[in-house]
């Protein structure tokens, strides 16, 4: 056996050093700072403190006017979520967004002049402030904030799987490639709730950890990991939130700036490091106040927003329908006859007009397939509306011919009022987010140009439901469990609906279990059509999760 | 010097019999590897090794069971011995051999994703199958396929962590991203049911061991904030041998599993991706075609979306495979494992995990217009069609013809000039709605 030492042994022993290790700063004191730190500091304080401040008035009216008695999730998450960065001089670089980042670049460049200036002003003083230390020290505790209240914000959409929703009988019938790349990535998570719960662990922990000094490190570690691969993600798959998730790991990435040297000494050049850390004293109020807001965010965003969203998770999930649809109309169905304007038309694949796949989905929707080019709506689908109209994710990013309609639904005299869900403009989405919405889609962000179309009004337009049947439809605004009633969703219900300029349906059903429909009536182009629907068995190789979000 | 003691004996030898091929069938399959192709090295490096057929978490009890005899079987002749082996150097060695294994693992997988070829386009067959036919794990598979451009960063972060475990001083900071990133993996294997939940688990063991390493000292110097010692343990090799014996094992994996498996790899993404079968198929045929006549025993049978026995689609791939949609129940190929095959009848993921059409190889007699129809799926083996195909115009294929069960054929099929919303927006973005 082949040895090493002198000594004879079954495993060869390498024979080992220990050195001595050099310190680092074994002196312990507080680090004097050097004059380009100074200045470099100066232009990071500038900038961090502008990314990490609420830049539009919308989120300062949002916050002020929320009804903190009957609070909805997105009170709270949309508190998390704000658009910052400095403003003043728009959001675009010679004309360009830079894919949404320009906003970073302007900050940049003011807090570089205010850097600046600031030295320049150092300079003039006869007793120059020495207080860095402390200055850092306060840096890092807004962005640590910042970060970790955002981020917990966006994770209990996962951790309570509402983000990425289980896809509908009419996205499961929908062909792969009939997708866009945003819809296959949501979709993807969407098929395994329990793996969007663990995402959402990851990020609410991460922002968790940010709340305390000592596991800062790990946080901003956790926070630059996984929201690193998720810009990746949204760059390649077109999702429209790689400029918010980019923000995550600049603040994450500053966060681990004061860490990196010492873990270069420790672990790269294997010296004794000493740590320095700075961290006021203070006077027992204030004290006191500390404690107190360290506790209310921890109760805010994660006991109350835990509450909430999990409410949201049971009744109300976010991004679709919350009303249950009609009970005896649940379903996949084949299409056994159709007729328009009394003509029969017999299935054929490529035919244009026939309706093929019918499904009643378990909330408010019908929708079909047919052979015909559509428009597409191409937005994630998110937002916050609260008319199951206006809860799209059933029908954006998805081609094939797939139109899905929703329906107030008299079930005294059997009538269906449906309109479709897609309309040319849509609603301004993600208000108060700024760039943090889904920016990819620039519809949702309420441009001027798509504006001016807009402003065109439903020509004579008939009152589409009779008060009658209004009377048998009921109030949509409480068709939910009363626990999900909140002053957000009053507000809304509250106010008429803009550019509503929809496809109109008016049929009437006959069933009696809802294995055999007969669906009579008008269709979109006021055609008459009379439609038999077959219910069949459609069994799928995706399994249905335990999770299932909604009560229908 | 201090003796080893008995946890880390237990750990060693646990972690020894996993990562030390004693299964014969590794040298069976050492012997019979193709070097010239890059299935052979990395099917080594995908060894694990297991009692059943597929690796179990229950394999994990016995060799922990084994380690636990051995042990205290070492402990008994250890006892007996003046020179005991030191527990610096037994951990040390330890460390050696899981760092090693680790990274060749990352190699293994980080290449195949950095010239995208693990999780391949999906082919027109796939893009024309309803999202509810497949199962999750293919549907994991083919949404990693759509953007190339992140799978090679995937790749890249594997690399990474492989070479930063390669390098003594780097280890912790590779081992903590092969915590996040193949603990993700693992999580995935069990969310998409998955194969390789088994071994992605224990490349995380191996991280969670390395890294356990500096965990008291970071969690000391950034958690606690306290002065920290640094990990002073250096091998020394006195003996030339040691010294070049070491340099030619450090060389070699470089050479052998970056430099020849890379080179494998990179040749590999040009002219021979391992997913899809290599034979090229009908000239100028792959396409989605609409069956717009049926006939079977010269019965027509006209469109129908409940008619099990009528072909509703047919599809052309590039290569030598045809698919059909149609009411017949398909049996599912559950292969969730990952294999790189170099034999076409062996590359079966475009029919892996997803139902709704029947997936034919072909071989072409151009000379006589035949072409002959083997079902691929390993549940549907007996089904065979001999057809002869005439082309009256670029958009126009009629196939005549009968199967093994003598039931012929007559069908006209139809080009259609589909058009997919996925590659529509991947070419004009999403900015705004567009009709399709």
């Amino acid at each position: 056996m082949p040895t090493i030492t002198s000594t004879a042994q079954a495993v060869p022993e390498v024979q080992s050093t220990r050195e001595e290790g050099q310190a680092v700063n074994t002196t312990g004191a507080l680090p004097v700072w050097k004059g380009y730190q100074k200045i470099a500091f100066r232009i990071a304080f500038i900038f961090f403190v502008a990314i990490s401040i609420p830049n539009n008035a919308e989120w300062y009216q949002h916050v002020f006017s929320i009804d903190w008695t009957r609070l909805h999730y997105r009170d709270l998450y949309d508190i998390a979520r704000f658009g910052s960065g400095i403003n003043f001089f728009g959001n675009t670089l010679f004309g360009s967004p830079l894919y949404g980042y320009a906003n970073w670049i302007i900050t940049l460049l003011v807090a570089i002049a205010g850097g600046l200036l600031w030295t320049f002003i150092d300079s003039r003083r006869q007793q120059p402030t020495q207080a860095y230390n402390n200055l850092y020290y306060w840096l890092r505790v807004i962005v640590r904030y910042r970060a970790g209240i955002g981020i917990i914000g966006f994770g209990f959409t996962k951790l309570l799987p509402v983000q990425m929703p289980f896809p509908s009988l009419g996205l499961l019938n929908t062909n792969f490639g009939d997708f866009s790349a945003q819809k296959i990535y949501w979709l993807i998570i969407g098929i395994v709730p329990w793996y969007q719960v663990f995402a959402g662990i990851v990020e609410v922990a991460a922002g968790t950890l940010l709340f305390f000094r000592k596991t800062t490190t790990l946080g901003a570690a956790l926070l630059v990991g996984a929201l690193g691969d998720i810009v990746y993600v949204n760059f390649a798959y077109d999702g429209g939130v790689h400029v918010y998730s980019s923000y995550f790991v600049l603040l994450g990435a500053f966060l681990l700036v004061q860490d990196i040297p010492k873990l270069y000494s420790l672990l790269i050049q294997r010296r004794l490091t000493v740590p320095v850390y700075y961290f006021p004293i203070f006077k027992q109020w204030l004290q006191y106040t500390r404690i107190a807001l360290k506790a209310g965010v921890i109760i805010l965003f994660l006991g109350v927003l835990y509450y909430l969203q999990l409410v949201n998770y049971w009744y109300d999930p976010y991004k679709q329908p919350s009303t249950a649809g009609v009970r005896t109309l649940r379903g996949n169905y084949r299409v056994t006859e159709f007729r328009i304007n009394n003509q029969v038309l017999p299935y054929n694949p490529l035919d244009s007009v026939r309706w093929q796949q019918v499904t009643f989905e378990k909330w408010t929707s019908l929708t079909y397939r047919v052979n015909r080019a559509t428009f597409i709506d191409l937005s994630n689908g998110g937002g916050d509306p609260m008319r199951d109209i206006n809860r799209t994710f059933e029908l954006t990013g998805t081609g094939g011919g797939q139109r899905v309609f929703h329906y107030y639904a008299d079930t005294i005299d059997h009538v269906l009022y449906l309109q479709d869900k897609y309309k040319p403009v849509p609603d301004r989405r993600n208000r108060v987010a700024g760039v943090g919405g889904d920016q990819n889609y620039r519809l949702n962000n309420g441009l001027a140009e798509d504006k001016k179309n807009a402003a065109k009004k439903d020509s004579a337009e008939q009152p589409f439901i009779p008060a009658s049947a209004w009377a048998h439809i009921g109030d949509e605004n409480h068709m939910i469990d009363k626990r999900v009633w909140t002053a957000r969703r009053d507000r809304e219900f509250a106010t008429q609906p803009k550019n509503e300029k929809r496809k109109k349906m008016l049929l009437h059903y006959e069933t009696t279990d809802g294995s055999h429909v007969v669906l009579n009536g008008i269709d979109e182009n006021k055609d008459s059509i009379h439609i038999v629907l077959d219910r069949i068995d459609r069994p799928y190789k995706i399994t249905k999760s335990t999770l299932d979000a909604g009560k229908y | 010097m201090t003796r080893t003691t008995y946890p880390l004996r237990l750990i060693f030898i646990f972690f020894l019999i996993q990562t030390v091929p004693l299964d014969w069938k590794f040298y069976r399959d050492l012997f019979s590897v193709n070097w010239f192709h890059y299935s052979g090295i990395f099917q080594l490096a995908h060894y694990l090794p297991r009692f059943g057929a597929v690796s179990r978490f229950a394999d994990w009890g016995i060799f922990l069971l084994v380690a636990a005899v051995g042990a205290l079987i070492w402990t008994y002749l250890e006892k007996k011995k003046d020179h005991p082996i030191s527990n610096d150097a037994l951990y040390y060695w330890l460390r050696v051999l899981l760092r090693y294994r680790l990274a060749i693992a990352l190699l293994a997988y980080g290449l195949i994703k950095f010239f995208p070829l693990q999780s391949p386009y999906p082919s027109i067959s796939n893009l024309n199958t309803p999202y509810g036919d497949f199962n999750e794990w293919k549907l994991f598979s083919l949404s990693l396929g759509i953007v190339p451009g992140y799978e090679t960063f995937l790749g890249l972060v594997e690399i990474l962590a492989a070479v930063l475990l390669l390098n003594r001083r780097t280890v912790s900071i590779g081992a903590f991203i092969v915590l996040l990133f193949t603990g993700n993996v693992f999580m995935s294997n069990l969310a998409y049911g998955g194969g390789e939940a088994v071994y992605s688990f224990f490349l995380v063991l191996i991280a969670l061991f390395l890294f356990a390493h500096d965990l008291p000292r970071l969690v000391n110097l950034l958690a606690l904030g306290r002065p920290t010692a640094p990990d002073t343990y250096k091998p020394v090799f006195a003996q030339p041998w040691l010294k070049f014996g070491r340099l030619a094992l450090k060389t070699f994996v470089w050479i052998f599993f970056v430099g020849l498996y890379g080179a494998q790899v990179y040749a590999a993404a040009h002219h021979d991706p391992y997913q899809y079968p290599g034979t090229a198929g009908l000239a100028k045929a792959s396409g989605i075609y609409n069956v717009r006549e049926f006939r079977i025993n010269n019965q027509v049978l006209p469109y129908s979306d409940t008619d099990s026995i009528r072909w509703q689609d047919v599809v052309f791939e590039k290569w030598a495979t045809i698919s059909i949609r149609s009411r017949r129940p398909v049996v599912l190929d559950s292969t969730n494992t990952d294999n790189i095959h170099t034999e076409d009848q062996d590359r079966t993921f475009e029919l892996e995990g997803v139902a709704a059409r029947h997936y034919y190889s072909y071989q072409a007699d151009t000379a006589h217009h035949l072409l002959t129809l083997q079902n691929r799926n390993k549940h549907h083996r007996e089904e065979q069609w001999v057809l002869h195909y005439e082309r009256p115009n670029d958009s126009t294929i009629v196939l005549s013809g009968a199967n093994q069960r003598n039931d012929s054929v007559y069908v006209v099929l139809d080009r259609i000039h589909k058009k997919y919303l996925l590659e529509e927006v991947a070419n004009k973005g999403r900015s705004r709605s567009i009709k399709l």
